[in-house]
């Protein structure tokens, strides 16, 4: 019994993994990438906003620090895009101690205005820093100059790498998840200050999910930024950047290990297909039909369809939530 | 739905075909990425309809259109006649967006050729694509400095861009200053985002070139509510000349916030946007009498190709040609006559025959005074106009040889 949805996940995550390969078109090649980049994302937001319970609006500052990260590198220094990454890895670092430290005080949804303060600023400061590009944003390498500039005429190259650093974001937090900190943080997802009474160091466990979180998604904005070749703060820090991620958890299910992936399986692939079978003829269309799924989701399965996995796999509820 | 997931199932041992193969004889597919949603897409969807034009005007006769490539006759002549089909994608203002349609047109509407993008930073990346599948991209519209200079093969641009603006507006100064007026003194006020910022840089880095200073700029949110503390500014600074690069609400507020606060500066120009929008001259014409604008597309006088091409737009969508939709028709209108001169849907023959494109003044629908690219794929005889509003609304009055009403300076504003 307990087998048998590992069994039908493993089978079902390697048909997914390979899909794109077997498919010569090259339209779902590049949906797949951005399923992908998505699911990265959303899974490192999931590990504070689902597990923590600290609901972030403001995860676009890592999105933008790392895709700026790459670009300014390639700009400025004249490296590859991909080397600005570890770049931004760092200056999310220093965000998280920086951020995470005072506004950690605040609870519920005074910590999610906090981060949606923040992500607002930023936005404004690069939207007015001329050395960053400042509103015209960063251009990426318009022709490859060596292989290691990551420009590929195929999506594919991007969805393996994609899917790669998703594997070892997944792969941590099924690690965490069995671990202490998985226990602490979902004792604080359920209540922090219980969680505090009995004994979870709540301000540092925050601080280290945090920094796990940030890192990954600054690495998804570096990632996007090499596969896009091309940064503005609207499309780094904006806010939509951060609602995505959350809309994604939420649907998939926060908190659990793949519901974001799920999220994003869901909803990258519905959006592409609605803009390319609807964008073109009658305009909008593709956003009446994008808005009407959320809303039956969030009406009939508010928990995200991971509330369905117990039902499916013809077994009650376990384990929390 | 499933047609598609079919056909992309089947397509497997396409893997590295090009999208070479042209539809038999009957239609040549181009695509066209505009915003058709989001907050462009008023100009999005004008565009639209004037493409639309273009295709009936290319696939059946205009022989009324006599000197404008393809009019006269049915198709593409040289095609065997095969009619002009468009694919539309909507970007939705976003650069990721537009990169993913571009590959959805080329790889599975196996389109010959693109156009667009409205937004310089989604013709960028869109553009990117089209150069890695190497398949010509032509806008018409997108004006940002860094699109050409990328060391493209397969992009063109027809549209006059930043550096040529800023041309225009200081050549249009100088011959002013030679009446006597004072025109020392420039003011530049935009809107802070991608469009403000590039055309603002743009303008003092051909300022600094010639030696005029820009005495003040001033940049501001074009969300803003309230525009008094800019106007308080330049009514402190009285500068000769203010340059607005502004979006449409807020060049409305200005022209208003300007009559609140009785301040009338001596030269008022706007760069092409909010102050060319129709609803500019509809909501405040009456108070900004004077204002100077630029423009490719003036509808001119009756019996010129721009006045029936205009007369045709006004038909079917009940307002007059803008100067960006007249901009990115003409674009499209290029593409179409380089797609019949090669007499091929290949890629590299349609690359080739926009590179020997040689579009006299005549056969267009715009002002500019023929169509020719650069190495970099930049029209080299792009052109604007100044304009001016004049009564209810905006008449061509510089250069000289171009202008139907005479320059009537200082600014007005209101009476």
């Amino acid at each position: 019994m307990k087998n048998f949805p590992r069994v039908l996940l493993i089978a079902a995550a390697a048909a997914l993994v390979a899909a794109p390969f077997l498919t010569g078109n090259p339209f779902y090649q590049r949906i797949a990438a951005l399923t992908a980049l998505a699911a990265i994302s959303a899974s490192a937001w999931n590990l504070i906003g689902g597990y923590g319970g600290q609901v972030s609006f403001g995860h676009s500052v890592y999105f933008g620090i790392g895709a700026y990260a790459s670009l300014l590198a390639y700009t400025k220094l004249g490296v590859p895009p991909i080397a600005g990454a570890p770049l931004g890895v760092l200056a999310s670092f220093a965000l998280s101690v920086i951020v995470g430290l005072p506004s950690f005080r605040l609870r519920g949804h005074y910590f999610s205005m906090a981060t949606i303060a923040i992500a607002a600023l930023a936005e404004v400061l690069v939207t007015n820093w001329g050395f960053a590009g400042g509103a015209i944003g960063l251009m990426g390498p318009a022709s490859p100059r060596s292989l290691a500039d990551l420009l590929f005429r195929s999506a594919l190259p991007y969805y393996a790498l994609f899917v790669a650093v998703l594997a070892s974001l997944l792969g941590f937090t099924y690690l965490m998840q069995r671990g202490r900190m998985g226990f602490y943080l979902r004792a604080l997802g359920s209540g922090e200050r219980a969680a505090e009474s009995l004994g979870v160091p709540i301000r540092r466990y925050k601080l280290y999910a945090l920094l796990v979180s940030g890192a990954f998604t600054s690495l998804a904005g570096s990632l996007y930024a090499v596969m896009v070749g091309f940064i503005d703060p609207g499309s780094g820090f904006g806010i939509l950047v951060s609602v995505n991620m959350v809309v994604m958890s939420a649907l998939g299910g926060a908190g659990t290990l793949f519901g974001p992936l799920v999220g994003a399986i869901i909803l990258v692939p519905l959006e592409e297909t609605t803009n390319a079978l609807l964008g073109g003829g009658s305009s909008g269309a593709a956003y009446v039909v994008y808005g009407a799924i959320i809303m039956l989701i969030a009406r009939f399965s508010p928990g995200g369809l991971a509330q369905w996995w117990p039902l499916l796999s013809g077994k009650g509820r376990r384990g929390a939530a | 739905m499933m047609a598609i997931t079919r056909r992309g199932v089947l397509a497997i041992p396409a893997l590295a075909a090009l999208p070479a193969a042209a539809e038999a004889a009957g239609t040549v597919r181009i695509g066209y990425i505009e915003p058709l949603t989001g907050n462009a897409a008023a100009a999005g969807q004008s565009i639209k309809a004037a493409a639309m034009l273009a295709v009936d005007i290319i696939n059946t006769p205009h022989p009324d259109l006599a000197p404008m490539p393809l009019a006269a006759g049915a198709g593409l002549t040289r095609l065997g006649g095969a009619k002009v089909d468009v694919v539309w994608a909507d970007n939705q203002g976003s650069p990721s967006v537009g990169q993913s349609d571009a590959i959805r047109l080329i790889t599975q509407d196996r389109v010959v050729a693109l156009c667009g993008a409205y937004q310089s930073s989604v013709t960028l990346t869109a553009s990117a694509v089209a150069e890695r599948y190497g398949i010509p991209f032509l806008t018409g519209e997108s004006v940002a400095a860094n699109l050409t200079g990328r060391g493209y093969k397969w992009f063109f641009r027809t549209t006059p861009f930043g550096p040529d603006f800023a041309k225009l507006y200081l050549d249009f100064l100088a011959d002013v200053a030679k009446t006597g007026m004072a025109t020392g003194k420039i003011a530049i006020v935009h809107e802070n985002t991608d469009y403000g910022t590039s055309v603002a840089s743009s303008i003092s880095k051909v300022a600094a070139s010639r030696g005029v200073k820009i005495a003040q700029t001033i940049s501001y949110s074009a969300n803003g509510t309230d525009v008094s503390p800019q106007v308080l500014q330049l009514k402190n600074s009285k500068p000769d000349v203010v340059i607005f690069i502004s979006y449409t609400s807020d060049a409305i507020l200005y022209m208003k916030t300007f009559k609140t606060l009785g301040y009338r500066p001596p030269i008022v120009i706007g760069d092409d946007s909010g102050f060319s929008d129709p609803s500019f001259a509809k909501s405040v014409g009456d108070i900004s009498q004077g204002a100077l604008d630029r423009s490719a597309f003036v509808a001119g006088k009756p019996g010129s190709l721009p006045y029936k091409v205009n007369a045709l737009f006004k038909q079917r969508t009940g307002r007059d040609l803008d100067d960006t939709t007249a901009r990115s028709m003409q674009g499209f209108l290029v593409m179409c006559d380089a797609i019949n001169r090669a007499g091929s849907t290949k890629p590299e023959a349609i690359r080739q025959a926009l590179v020997a494109t040689d579009l006299k003044a005549d056969e267009l629908m715009i002002g500019y005074k023929g169509v020719k690219f650069d190495s970099h794929g930049q029209n080299i005889l792009a052109y604007s106009l100044m304009i001016q509003l004049q009564g209810k609304g905006y008449v061509p009055v510089w250069p000289a040889g171009r202008a139907t009403a005479k320059l009537a300076l200082p600014f007005k504003g209101w009476t």
